[in-house]
């Protein structure tokens, strides 16, 4: 996928989630696209890794860059409180029009990671997020509480509780995405 | 390459090396002084408060800084790309180099011997180690040698450049940036990690830093004629390096330094039997490619690629080996860190300031051609830019 494919499906993406209600801040983006790659499959080629705010892509913070450079995202600072929402363009919704097979191709994807994440905060998003990237890196084989255990150790800000029930969530999100991509 | 633009901007990496090492070292002792530590920092990173742990850490940070750029290949970034093996980058020969036996002795000989991977960290930061695993703490201190927004790497390189060059947008107050620069607690308890950020009061410095970088970037280090110097060099280089590339081992990367290129460079240039005389040629005696077309916000509004439209017809048109392209975003996200306001809230940079909202992005896209048909060719892209530059279709 070349950088303007990219840069459209994050376009895409980031006018679905705002369409659930996210603020579509960078920690909201690095996420949902964190699990549109790891979870759905969607390979757009970003190397993640363990951050200060949980899974984070400094090759998707430079994709970001690039779409504002070209006009396809532009900050929007209207909300006070929140850092700046990235939001779609014009131009890049004239872009999108002109590759509808790109789109369509990823279309479910998309929906499924607005649809489950778009009503998130940033919080609620980094547990999620780094369920997803212990569960992975733990594999199959390992019970919840090591689950749990391993996602402390890497932010002991996350209480017990909340690490129970992100991972109690990414377990059902996880197989909704199985089945989801059982439709191909 | 620069030199040729900015004549007096013979400056060594060294010299720049030696100032990151001791300005590293001002930020180190700033940041971690007790005044300066909240209890929840302190809480957050037990190393803080721990004397010989403290002594320890200083010294693995000051040599990071001394050895960050260790890596580079003659010339800096002039051809790193295109001139490695694919997956290798100049962090990736820091590493090499910091972990290497050679090195490894001197961290060796340090009383308490210093831990070659805790300097490869703190030298390279998360960014480009991403196989290894960074606390807190190390994060922090290598944010303080690489950090994006106030990274002591680009505070001595922008103040360094600027005094050489005698362009005097890199110059801010790093006194008082560095007075200002504290470890901040995350804004909300279930926010994260602390991390690198100032104080109110030391906003407007940082701002100066950050107007200093998009100056400089725009009138020096992306200055057209200095870029297309940069493509010269790289085309000789792949000519006369064995294979195309440079060597990676760490003995033949130690022994291959700018003055060894120059002696091939010139001796290439007055011979015109040698491997990359027509590049070598064109620095020497001042014949760079002309520049032909450069990004314009109006054709990027139609097609985010029309660097590459333009590129791609006048390749065609005017044959490839006539033009060069030379294309470069910004990589870093440079206004997003905390700030504690004077009532002690913790804010983000970019929510406090209306010059960081509004920085501009760094972004270029030059396309040079050879000498002699400039003239045509401009008046060519003059009469068929619109039916060039038209919005990108899905190719089928």
């Amino acid at each position: 996928m070349n950088d303007l494919e990219k840069g459209l499906i994050l376009a895409e993406l980031a006018d679905r989630l705002i369409a659930q209600g996210s603020w579509c801040g960078h920690t909201h983006l690095q996420k949902a696209v964190y699990f549109l790659q790891e979870l759905l499959e969607v390979d757009l080629g970003l190397k993640y890794i363990l951050y200060k705010h949980g899974p984070y892509s400094f090759d998707l913070e430079e994709v970001l860059l690039w779409c504002q450079s070209s006009f396809l995202l532009e900050k929007d600072y209207k909300a006070s409180g929140y850092g700046p929402r990235l939001k779609p363009t014009g131009i890049s919704k004239d872009h999108r029009s002109r590759f509808p097979r790109l789109l369509a191709r990823h279309t479910r994807e998309l929906s499924f990671v607005a649809e489950r994440l778009g009503s998130k905060g940033v919080v609620g998003l980094e547990r999620l997020a780094t369920a997803l990237f212990v569960s992975r890196e733990l594999g199959d084989e390992v019970t919840l509480g090591q689950r749990v255990s391993r996602l402390r150790d890497y932010k002991p800000h996350i209480s017990e509780t909340d690490a129970h029930e992100a991972f109690t969530e990414f377990d059902e999100v996880a197989r909704d995405a199985v089945k989801l991509r059982s439709f191909d | 390459m620069t030199s040729l633009i900015y004549p007096a901007a013979t400056h060594k990496r060294f010299e720049h090396s030696l100032g990151v090492m001791e300005l590293a070292g001002r930020v180190f002792d700033v940041v971690t002084h007790s005044a300066s530590l909240s209890d929840e920092v302190k809480r957050t990173i037990p190393e803080i408060t721990q004397l010989h742990l403290l002594s320890y850490w200083r010294r693995v940070l000051r040599m990071a800084a001394l050895c960050h750029d260790v890596g580079h290949l003659p010339f800096s970034h002039a051809a790193e790309k295109e001139l490695l093996p694919t997956g290798w980058d100049h962090e990736k020969l820091t590493r090499e180099i910091i972990c290497s036996p050679l090195m490894s002795e001197i961290w060796n000989s340090i009383t308490p011997p210093l831990r070659s991977e805790d300097v490869e960290k703190l030298a390279v930061g998360p960014r480009k180690a991403t196989d290894l695993r960074f606390s807190t703490w190390e994060t922090i201190l290598s944010e303080i040698i690489v950090g994006d927004s106030f990274g002591v790497d680009r505070m001595d390189y922008l103040l360094r450049d600027s005094y050489h060059t005698g362009v005097p947008y890199g110059r801010f107050d790093h006194f008082r940036l560095i007075d200002t620069l504290r470890i901040l607690p995350p804004a909300s308890e279930s926010d994260g990690v602390p991390s690198l950020g100032v104080e109110e009061g030391g906003l407007q410095s940082a701002e100066a830093l950050l107007l200093g970088r998009y100056y400089m970037y725009s009138q020096v280090y992306f200055h057209p004629i200095r870029r297309i110097y940069d493509i010269h060099l790289k085309d000789f280089l792949a000519a006369w390096l064995d294979g195309g590339k440079f060597p990676i081992g760490v003995e033949q990367h130690l022994q291959l330094t700018d003055n060894e290129v120059y002696a091939a460079l010139y001796q290439a240039a007055r011979d015109s039997s040698r491997l990359g005389h027509n590049s070598a040629i064109r620095i020497a005696q001042h014949d760079h490619y002309k520049l032909l077309y450069q990004r314009h916000p109006d054709d990027v509004a139609v097609n985010s690629n029309s660097g590459e439209v333009i590129f791609k017809a006048a390749s065609e048109k005017y044959g490839e080996s006539n033009l060069r392209r030379d294309k470069y975003s910004q990589k870093g996200e440079v206004t997003r860190f905390p700030v504690q306001s004077k009532d002690g809230r913790i804010v983000q940079a970019d929510q406090m300031s209306t010059v960081l909202k509004n920085l501009p992005l760094v972004s270029i896209d030059f396309i040079y051609i050879m000498p002699d048909l400039v003239n045509q060719a401009s008046e060519w892209i003059k009469k068929e830019r619109k039916t060039l530059i038209h919005p990108p279709q899905e190719s089928s």
